[in-house]
């Protein structure tokens, strides 16, 4: 299979005198699930940021798609890439689960009755049902972590990229979670999973990228 | 060496912001508001403001610029029309010179306001508590401050995050862009009003205005050239604008 997201030579850094990330190289697939690891600082969040195209390389050229994303817009990355921020809080926009989770189809001009399959599809896969009518600011951090996600599912996106989806989380929601991106990789969606969190890397991913001071130190580690 | 911003009071600081910006807003005429916007720039050089951010930041206005200039061609008629659809006046000499004057105002309000950057929002509090203005004002005037750029990176997050739904921010209808809008304001509000709670939750936890009197470990002490300077500013804005409404504005 094609790499989905493709990296090469990539070079980024937020101040003159220090890479934030250096020279980076290496391709994803569409059918794996894949983690990006290393110590607080190591330029995974920013990796992340340069493929969804947050943030431009000062060097180097990314891919998504066969396309390079320097000439694609943040709407055109988002409809082929879901990225989960490692606050969830930015991207929930409305006041209610539902309302959320219709945000996208309704304005893509859905028909209402697809809203309402694809929704009570998403609810039921993502464990919200019981929570479907409450307000998204007392959702508690792993809620608002799975509605961040089921929302963006909404959009179908071809390829997830979570930046600590566990930050905040106990075991019992950790499971939980794990248990909802097995799902989707089944469905067929790709992932690449930015954590520091070894034991949920272990559960979820087959390919380890280790990154240390913006450089990749060991693959498949 | 010392470097300037070391050596002047923050309060002098805030005078001499006060004094520029009251200019920027009084005096209406270009060739002065010129004067001011280069003694504001080598001021603000001076003491160590970064003019460069600022010059990014007023580039990143320019569809404002155009906008004004246009909007006063059409409503101010003056000067020589530049350019005319029918009877319709498009473009005026006039309109330019507005627009230029709105530009230059915004850049020396904005550049003078980086002076008080040189001083912590730790020491503008003290002296403004030093000047008898009750600490719980200064103490949200230094809140604002400080909690402003925190709400501009958010909503720059949020403005990215809709975007990564799928949605072409700037290339949708004008209409379907408004409503997004509302979608964007929603969790910044929230995330605002969570803020402030926390922060006073925080403040309470600390003991915020315990007693009804402060000690500080910082005392401020204002130093001859404070004076001078405060002295020098205060009677410049004053001659200037005197000069300007009395003398100037009747002669143009």
């Amino acid at each position: 299979m094609l790499a989905f997201i493709k990296l090469e030579n990539v070079t980024f850094s937020y101040f003159k005198d220090k890479n934030a990330v250096k020279n980076i190289s290496f391709q994803l697939k569409k059918n794996e699930v894949a983690a990006l690891i290393g110590p607080n600082g190591s330029g995974k969040t920013t990796l992340g940021k340069l493929i969804i195209g947050m943030l431009k390389p000062n060097d180097g050229k990314i891919f998504i798609d066969g396309i390079d994303n320097n000439k694609m817009t943040l709407g055109q990355i988002g409809s082929r890439i879901g990225y989960l921020f490692q606050n969830p809080d930015c991207q929930i926009f409305t006041t209610t689960v539902i309302d959320e989770l219709a945000f996208i189809l309704k304005f893509k001009g859905a028909p209402e009755e697809e809203i309402k399959k694809n929704i009570s599809e998403t609810l039921e896969l993502f464990d919200l049902a019981d929570l479907q009518n409450s307000y998204t600011f007392n959702l508690s951090q792993g809620e608002k972590q799975r509605l961040a996600i089921a929302a963006i599912m909404m959009g179908d996106p071809q390829y997830l990229i979570l930046d600590e989806p566990t930050s905040g989380l106990d075991m019992e929601r950790k499971a939980k979670l794990v248990n909802i991106l097995q799902n989707l990789v089944q469905s067929g969606i790709g992932m690449m999973v930015i954590s520091h969190d070894r034991a949920f890397i272990d559960l979820i991913a087959a390919k380890k990228i280790k990154m240390l001071e913006g450089e990749i130190i060991e693959e498949n580690c | 060496m010392k470097k300037i911003a070391d050596i002047l009071d923050p309060r002098t600081k805030i005078v001499m912001v006060l004094c520029v910006s009251t200019l920027a807003v009084f005096v209406q005429n270009i060739y002065i508001l010129f004067s001011v916007f280069s003694f504001t720039i080598l001021i603000t050089a001076l003491i160590g403001g970064n003019l460069l951010l600022v010059a990014k930041k007023i580039g990143k206005m320019w569809y404002l610029f155009i906008l004004i200039v246009i909007v006063q061609s059409i409503f101010v008629h003056s000067g020589k029309i530049l350019v005319k659809i029918g009877s319709f006046q498009l473009l005026t000499l006039g309109g330019i010179l507005l627009g230029v004057e709105f530009i230059l105002r915004i850049f020396i309000i904005i550049s003078s306001a980086t002076i008080l950057s040189t001083s912590s929002s730790r020491e503008i509090i003290q002296g403004m508590v030093q000047w008898k203005i009750p600490y719980e004002i200064a103490f949200m005037v230094s809140v604002a401050i400080r909690f402003l750029p925190v709400l501009g990176r958010e909503l720059k997050d949020v403005v990215t995050a809709v975007q990564l739904r799928g949605i072409d921010l700037y290339r949708i209808q004008i209409k379907k862009r408004l409503k997004i809008y509302y979608f964007i304001f929603t969790p910044v509000i929230i995330g605002a009003i969570r803020k402030a709670q926390k922060l006073s939750t925080a403040m309470e936890t600390r003991a915020f205005r315990a007693y009804p009197n402060r000690t500080s470990y910082l005392v401020l002490k204002m130093n001859n050239i404070d004076y001078w300077v405060i002295v020098i500013f205060s009677v410049m804005t004053i001659s200037v604008i005197i000069l300007y409404y009395v003398f100037l504005r009747r002669l143009i």
